[in-house]
Order: C-alpha cells, then structure tokens, then sequence
C-alpha cells in the first residue's frame, strides 16, 4: 500500500501580523510548525501503515518548509517531497490542490491520500475536498479514526454536526482528519530524529510537473485576495447601572432603537 | 562564521520543549514535596531518549554530541525551577558519555540498556569529606583481588545515590590503586550501589529536592574486571573528560535557569505597578534587566562554545587544553551570574518572591549548587590560569 499525507507548515502562534501593504502575513521572524490537523491524519496513517507499506509526506512552500516535512519523517514518513518554486507563490486553494495532484499523479500508484481538515492559518477546508476532485476519487470529511480497513475497504468514523457516522468506502479515497478532543499529538524521540536524516527528502520545481504554467500559483487560483484588514475594533459598550426592572426597561428601549428586537 | 544549530539539533529542541510544556513544568514545583522525579516523568524522558541519550545506537542510546546533550539540558532547566530534572539529565548524559567512551563491552551493554529505559540511574561519585575538586586527595583504595577488584572507602555529597541504591544503578567512581604514583596511580571504575558493601547515608541538601544527595561507604565491594573504565592508573584522566562534559551542560543549564527566571521578572515587571506607573519603567530594574540578560546570553555562547570544543576534540580537530580551558571560562561565573539574576528577580517580586510559591526561590537554591557541583568556581579559575600561564604556575603542584 502507499499512502500519501499532504501537509502544510503554519505558523505557530496566533499572533500573526498583516503587511497591509502587500497584503499577506508577515511571515519574518515568525516561529513555524507542522499544521496540528495535518499531523493527526500523519498519525492515523500510521497506524494503519504496515511493514511492506510506504507513507508520501508532501508539501508546497519555502526551502525553510523541509522541517515540517523532517518532523513527518521523524513521526515515520518513509519519504517526503517538498514542492519549492517561486511558480507556486500565491496560490489558493484551487490552484494548491491542482499542484497537489499533479505531484501525486507523478508519484504514481496510491491508495489512499490522506490530508488534513483544515489549516489553522487558512481555515479553507477546502484543499481536501478539491484535490480529490481533480484525482476523481471519492473523499469523506472530518474523519476523526479509520475503524477497520480490510483488502480494498475501509470503514472511517466521521464526525458530524451532532455526533459522528460510519462511512464505508473503497480505495483509493482521499480522507480528510479532523482530531477528536482527546488527541495529543506524539513527540519524536531523539533516535527517530537522527533516522529521519537518512530518509528522502526530495525537492521538486515546476520542471518536475507536468501541466501549464499558468495553472499553478496566483495565475492558476480563481481567487484573488484583492485586501487583508483588521476587523475594526470592537467598539466601548454600554453600561446600564440600575435596578433591575429599570435596567431592563432602558435595554429594550436600546435594543429596539438599534433594530434588534 | 555561523552561529546556529542544525536543523536536527532544532527538531530535539522542539520535541523536548514540548515534552517539558506538556509533562514536567505543570508539576515541577511539586518536587519540594514528593522529594523525588516521578515514575511517569522518567519514562516519559526514556521514551523521548533523553536518558543516557550520550550512548552509542548499538547500546540503545542516541550517540549524541555535547551540543546536542547541551540543547536538552536547556530545555529542561527552563522548565524545571528546582533543578532536579535537569541534574538526573546531566549526570547521566556527562558520565554515559565517559562510560561509552572508556567502558567494557560487557559493562556497556549491562548497564546502558537499563539506563536509556530509566531503571538505572547512572551517576558520578568521586568526591570524599576531604577531597573534592582536589581529586588527587582521594583516599578510597582499589586493588586487584583474583580475577576482579576489592575497594575500600568512602564517597560523599553525591547526587543520586538513593536513585541507585533503591532503584538500581551505580555510580562512576574513582580510587586510589597505587598511591605512590599520586594521579597516575588512580583508577576509574563503575561501582553498583546495590552491591555487597555498600551502606549509603543521606544529606538534605539546601535545593533540588527531586533528586537525592549522600554518601556511602565502601566496605570490601567486589567488581569485576569489567568494571573498570580504560586502563588502571588512568582514571584522573578520565574523569576530567567527564567533569568537563558535565561543566558545559551545568554552564548551559544556568544560563538557562537565569534567562527563565528573567522571563517571569519581566512578565511580573510590565504588569507590577508602585506610585501609579509599572516598575519595569524604573531604572532600577530595567538597567538590571538588561545586564543579567546581556551577561546571561554572553554565558549561554560561551557555554554552548565550550560544547562545541568537546566535540571538536571528540573529532580530533581539537585539544585536551583547548577544551578544558573553554570549558572552565564557561563555568566559572555560570552559577554567581545566574543566581544574581534570579535574586533580582525575586527581589522585584516583592514578598512573594521569597515565599515557596515563588518557582524563582527553587531556583536560586538549585543554581547556587552549581558554583561547587562538578568543580568549584574557584577551581575553574584555577584552570585557566593554569593554561594561559602554564603549569610551572600550579600552585598546588
């Protein structure tokens, strides 16, 4: 079996900052790391990998993203490929699954693509979703385990708005991990470190994709980001100091005045 | 010139970080009390690797360098106020890395497994009531018996002893085979404190409470050859290549205990307030901030430089007195800069800087070990003077 694991390097923290004028994050000197969902999906993959199997870490983005990719192979990713090119730059969920699936599409054989829900910089949800739509292969969503995988089926559970289902289907399939509450993720002990640098770390350019230029990066997206702004900030409220039924009284009179009630 | 880690050096800095976020900064405190590292927090550190970590793969160890032990020693010290976790680290990484290097086939493969899965503890035990840094004073006596040694004597102020006495393990030890020939007649040898012999005592130290400190006395113990590290009438030698990687990683450990404690000054400065404005803006404590952190981060180079002259050697691109020379200038001022540092920072905490709630007070008390722990600072002076002079310059000689 092959199984490929898509992934993404995000920041660390929260606090990020906008270059207003460019309109991006301002990504010096930000601390980066493996994308938390990315790296349960890396774990469930784990579990089902066997001996003779082989797990594909991928991802797109700067030389700096090799340590995401080393941090996959200490986790014990067999391989890893990193997609570096200033063609990529600017692309948006369309055009990074349309990369994805050229990259997957080179590698050859795989039986199921494994990515994860979401990015907690990007929050799309979308990459997923839309990279197996260009692979033509069925998806299921939020998958929080596979419960049972037997020859070419695979029973997953998958979470929903009010609990979770059990969804059947064949390989190949593209799962998308959402990590259930109890998830911690697993720390690389210092030997699995040292053997991750003996792995393969690869890294492709355009010239290793087959497709037209002007299907990747900002040109190949459908989305443009013409302007990133702060939320303006939220503004004083407004105290009511009186007794209770006064107090009342004084909230619908402003709630109906601002068109609430 | 570049100053950096690898990017592997980078990958164990987070996953230990992380570990210590998780697992031991949340219930370091708690070690004032329970008097010991808990059961769960040396598996977690022996499944992460860190113990023994020195030790070559075939042992089960890591075969880390001296940077790389170093860059963990950070790590737990940042996280570990009372300093015991990073004491139980260093030990063993220091004197596992003399016993990888100078031990048996036999003795490696007994011992390091069970260090590296933290059953063991492995520890150093040279120092006696009237010899310490003065390793020469050493009265313990080993001596050939059949196929094996007999020693006799005694150890004092040693770390871990209930660790191995109780929980398995010995100590890296070393004695007196032919007296006449003074430092060339000394020995080095692994002496298990489960052994026939043994009786051990224990003294309450005045910090790190999580990991213990004694003595024990060494009636008539049996060892095996295979005990013994490199060859008999070498063990002065060997022991400072020991004492050296332990002095590096105490360097770094103060630096890092220093610059932590800073970091919960600074929080408590910016927040603090006195005549209406924070006490973070009064030149008084902010001109202190930034010597203890500038002389904080001169020591975490220095430190980390001293390391690296470690493993220069280790590669042969170095020199015995190249290495202990950096090592010494790393060390010297580690405890007294870092101590002064968190003294101010309990100072600026007020009333509650000097109550037990307080993470910096365990600190200090830790830190301030290291000014004797592994060779006291005025030894380290000692040294350097000693290799800018030369040894016609000893003193003691």
């Amino acid at each position: 079996m092959r199984f490929i694991v898509c992934v993404k390097e995000v920041p660390e923290s929260i606090d990020v900052k906008i270059d207003l004028k460019t309109n991006k994050l301002q990504e010096e000197g930000i601390s980066t790391t493996l994308n938390p969902f990315d790296q349960f999906i890396l774990e469930e993959a784990l579990k089902l990998k066997k001996n003779e199997d082989e797990i594909i870490a991928i991802s797109i983005g700067t030389p700096q993203t090799k340590k995401v990719l080393m941090k996959c192979l200490a986790l014990g990713a067999d391989k890893a490929i990193l997609l570096s090119d200033n063609v990529f730059i600017g692309s948006d969920s369309f055009a990074t699954a349309y990369t994805l699936s050229k990259v997957i599409n080179k590698i050859g054989d795989f039986d199921i693509i494994f990515c994860g829900q979401q990015t907690v910089d990007g929050n799309t949800a979308q990459v997923g979703p839309e990279l197996a739509a260009q692979l033509k292969i069925p998806q299921v969503t939020y998958v929080e385990s596979v419960e049972k995988f037997e020859g070419k089926k695979l029973l997953v559970k998958s979470q929903t708005d009010d609990g979770f289902k059990i969804v059947e289907s064949q390989i190949p399939v593209l799962l998308a991990g959402i990590p259930p509450s109890s998830f911690t993720p697993s720390l690389p002990p210092l030997r699995n470190i040292i053997a991750a640098q003996d792995k393969p770390c690869i890294i492709w350019n355009f010239e290793n994709l087959d497709g037209p230029k002007d299907k990747y990066g900002s040109v190949g997206s459908l989305i443009q980001i013409t302007k990133v702004y702060y939320p303006p900030p939220r503004e004083k409220g407004i105290m009511i100091v009186e007794e209770p039924i006064t107090a009342v009284e004084k909230l619908i009179e402003l709630l109906t005045k601002d068109k609430v009630i | 010139m570049e100053l950096k880690f690898t990017e592997e050096q980078e990958m164990f800095r987070e996953s230990v970080r992380e570990y210590c976020q998780r697992k031991i900064a949340p219930v370091a405190l708690e070690m004032e009390k329970t008097r010991e590292i808990s059961i769960e927090i040396k598996k977690g550190m022996a499944e992460l690797g860190l113990l023994g970590c020195t030790a070559s793969p075939e042992y089960g160890g890591s075969g880390l360098d001296a940077v790389s032990a170093g860059v963990i020693g950070e790590e737990l010290a940042r996280a570990d106020p009372t300093g015991s976790i990073p004491v139980f680290y260093l030990v063993q990484a220091a004197w596992g890395f003399v016993l990888n290097k100078y031990g048996t086939e036999e003795a490696k493969k007994e011992i390091f497994p069970k260090v590296i899965a933290g059953e063991y503890f492995l520890g150093i035990a040279t120092t006696e009531s009237d010899a310490g840094s003065d390793v020469a004073g050493t009265r313990t006596m080993i001596k050939k018996e059949g196929d094996g040694y007999i020693v006799n004597g005694e150890k004092m102020y040693i770390s871990g002893v209930r660790e191995a006495a109780e929980g398995g393990g010995g100590h890296l030890t070393i004695a007196k085979q032919n007296p006449e020939l003074g430092t060339r007649g000394m020995t080095m040898f692994y002496l298990p404190l489960t052994a026939d012999g043994i009786t051990p005592t224990y003294i309450d130290d005045l910090g790190r409470e999580g990991i213990s400190c004694g003595g024990f006395a060494i009636d008539n113990v049996k060892i095996p050859k295979y005990y013994i590290l490199g060859e008999e009438n070498k063990g002065f030698y060997i022991v400072h290549e020991g004492y050296e990687f332990a002095r590096g990683l105490i360097a770094v450990i103060c630096a890092a205990a220093g610059l932590k404690s800073l970091e919960n000054g600074m929080n408590y400065i910016k927040e603090r307030k006195c005549f209406g404005t924070a006490i973070g803006k009064f030149e008084e404590i902010n001109f202190r901030l930034a010597e203890h952190y500038t002389r904080l981060n001169m020591l975490r180079d220095l430190a980390y430089k001293s390391l690296w002259t470690i493993d220069k050697e280790q590669q042969g691109k170095g020199s015995r007195f190249e290495t202990s020379k950096a090592i010494a200038m790393a060390k010297m001022f580690a405890s007294d800069w870092a101590c002064n540092a968190i003294n101010d920072v309990m100072q600026w905490q007020g009333a509650f800087g000097y109550s037990r709630e307080c993470p910096d007070q365990a600190a200090w008390r830790a830190i301030r070990s290291f000014a004797l722990a592994e060779g006291s600072k005025e030894m380290m002076k000692m040294i350097v003077a000693r290799e800018l002079l030369g040894k016609e310059f000893i003193a003691y000689k």
